[in-house]
């Protein structure tokens, strides 16, 4: 009885540092893919950008890893039965988030796509709100487990930076077709621009579901 | 009760997959007896100052028109325990045998069952309120909360089971009491088990055999009631409703009321289902009162007058049966 007490306070640590290491990743990957993209843009597909991207691809194969961990254990070790379904369904979320990050700083790499200089700026805006953006839900998906003041406070973080990426993103594309660029390049630019966008908009249906597990979780 | 009453303390601990249903089992039937044999007679006592039924036939018909009570209004959808029957039953064998009724433990017992939920609203109240700003300054993980009730739940089980024999099993051996035909057993050279506490012991096998047999059953029920909450919402009405049947139990509680200059408690079989409600509709308040659905809470009112009546009837009309179609002593002068 005693050696089970103490196996499950060793499982329930392992399990709490794992979800820990979970939210580090999106940390680490929302700087990661800012330092890529201002590269990209200093640079394009240079050697310093490959090494960044295979960074970027590390932190999302750690983060798959991870995820699966933290769903193999909640179900072999039956934890927190009632909160299991809505755990999972969050983990799934942040790997989703990271796994966006990954595809975008590829598809750069892929495509190369040439974004004339003047657009440099409005478009480090937009990774930089959309970088916040997810690093702010990390943090309210992290308090979820801890503190549902905090979530709320970044929750609301997540809402205003979504918002602001949505008039960032929409006023760039704007200025592009405006442009006397080709039709594909501004095509290809408006495309790159949704994408990025798209990662603000996938952290703002995180914290859609995880204000409703917060709901499940008051006492 | 192994089924019905023992479900409602670790119902929910097996409903939410918190603590498997062996273990739970295990730890209710051990302590459901060991509740029943130490502390069972305290309750036991109160209601044979009401009515000290003598004869085995008397005591047998008494216990069947409860029984009966229960079920009936059980049917007719109306929760009721034979706490409150066996009253009934007991003052119709004081009626049919023109023994008088001690009115004094009659109004103990009767307001008895009003205050076992109150209090066990109060108390389940505190510790809702105590344990969400406990929650809200102490930033505990998830995990971690998960684990404490876990343990909680385990303990309580014990606690729950422990009350629960205490209190309740004079309802299914106490009228046997008077009329008991158990010798004393010596466990080895330390203990000796009286006569009457053989008697609870054999209701606490009984009741834990039903724990084993019949109570996975009725864990379905309890869900409907208690798994809409959280662990520790439902780990809360389990404790206070183990806490009331203890302070409905225990003497040295009582006296420790006592010298505080309150009333003390007296000790008289409650409902354990009456006080889960309690809890329930306590803490359903301290939420801000929405969703309590009161036509329960006063159907529940209504079998406090009406189950006792019923059994009431029923105790006259079986002792009458006993004595006068199957020729059986109904009272030793």
């Amino acid at each position: 009885m005693f050696n089970l007490k103490i196996s499950l306070f060793a499982r329930t640590r392992e399990l709490e540092h794992l979800i820990d290491r979970q939210h580090d990743k999106i940390i680490e990957m929302a700087m990661m893919f800012k330092d890529a993209i201002d590269i990209y843009l200093k640079e394009k597909r240079s050697e310093s950008y490959r090494q960044t991207s295979k960074k970027i691809k590390t932190i999302e194969q750690e983060s798959d890893r991870i995820r699966r961990d933290i769903e193999r254990r909640l179900y072999e070790q039956n934890l927190i039965p009632d909160m299991r379904g809505s755990i999972l369904q969050l983990v799934e979320n942040l790997d989703k988030v990271v796994n966006l990050f990954d595809e975008v700083a590829h598809k750069f790499y892929i495509e190369r796509p040439d974004i004339p200089e003047k657009y440099h700026n409005q478009l480090k805006k937009l990774v930089r709100e959309v970088s916040d953006c997810a690093e702010n839900m990390a943090i309210s998906s992290r308090a979820f487990f801890r503190d549902l003041v905090t979530l709320r406070d970044y929750s609301k973080k997540v809402y205003l930076l979504e918002h602001q990426s949505d008039k960032t993103s929409a006023q760039l594309r704007n200025d592009v077709f405006d442009s006397d660029l080709e039709l594909a390049q501004k095509i290809q630019i408006n495309t790159f621009v949704e994408e990025v966008a798209d990662i603000a908009d996938l952290a703002e249906d995180c914290i859609d579901a995880l204000l409703i597990f917060a709901i499940k979780r008051e006492i | 009760m192994g089924a019905n009453d023992a479900s409602n303390i670790f119902g929910t601990a097996v409903g939410t997959k918190m603590l498997r249903f062996s273990v739970a089992a295990l730890i209710a039937s051990i302590f459901i007896t060991l509740g029943s044999v130490i502390s069972g007679q305290n309750t036991a006592d109160t209601l044979n100052t009401l009515g000290s039924i003598n004869a085995l036939p008397a005591a047998f018909a008494v216990s069947l028109s409860s029984a009966l009570a229960v079920f009936l209004m059980l049917k007719s959808g109306i929760s009721v325990s034979i706490s409150q029957a066996i009253v009934g039953g007991i003052v119709g064998w004081n009626l049919y045998t023109d023994n008088p009724t001690d009115m004094t433990a009659l109004t103990k017992i009767c307001s008895s069952w009003v205050i076992c939920p109150i209090i066990s609203g109060i108390i389940a109240v505190c510790l809702y309120l105590g344990l969400k700003k406990l929650l809200h300054y102490n930033k505990m993980h998830i995990l971690w909360q998960d684990w404490i009730v876990r343990i909680g739940m385990i303990l309580t089980t014990a606690l729950g089971g422990y009350a629960l024999g205490a209190n309740n099993m004079a309802n299914v051996v106490g009228v046997f009491i008077d009329s008991c035909i158990f010798t004393p057993i010596k466990l080895g050279n330390f203990y000796t088990l009286s006569s009457v506490q053989v008697l609870f012991l054999l209701g606490g096998i009984a009741a834990s055999v039903g724990v084993f047999t019949y109570s996975k059953r009725a864990i379905k029920n309890v869900g409907k009631n208690l798994l809409a909450f959280s662990p520790i919402v439902a780990w809360i009405v389990i404790l206070s409703q183990s806490l009331v049947l203890i302070m409905f139990s225990s003497s040295s509680f009582a006296a420790f009321l006592t010298s505080l200059h309150l009333p003390p408690l007296p000790a008289v079989p409650v409902s354990s289902t009456q006080a889960v409600l309690g809890a329930i509709v306590g803490i359903g308040l301290a939420k801000g009162g929405k969703g309590i659905k009161w036509n329960l809470v006063l159907k529940l009112m209504s079998g406090w007058v009406t189950s006792p009546l019923i059994a009431l009837v029923l105790s006259y009309i079986t002792l009458s049966f006993m004595e006068n179609v199957f020729r059986q002593t109904i009272i030793i002068p």
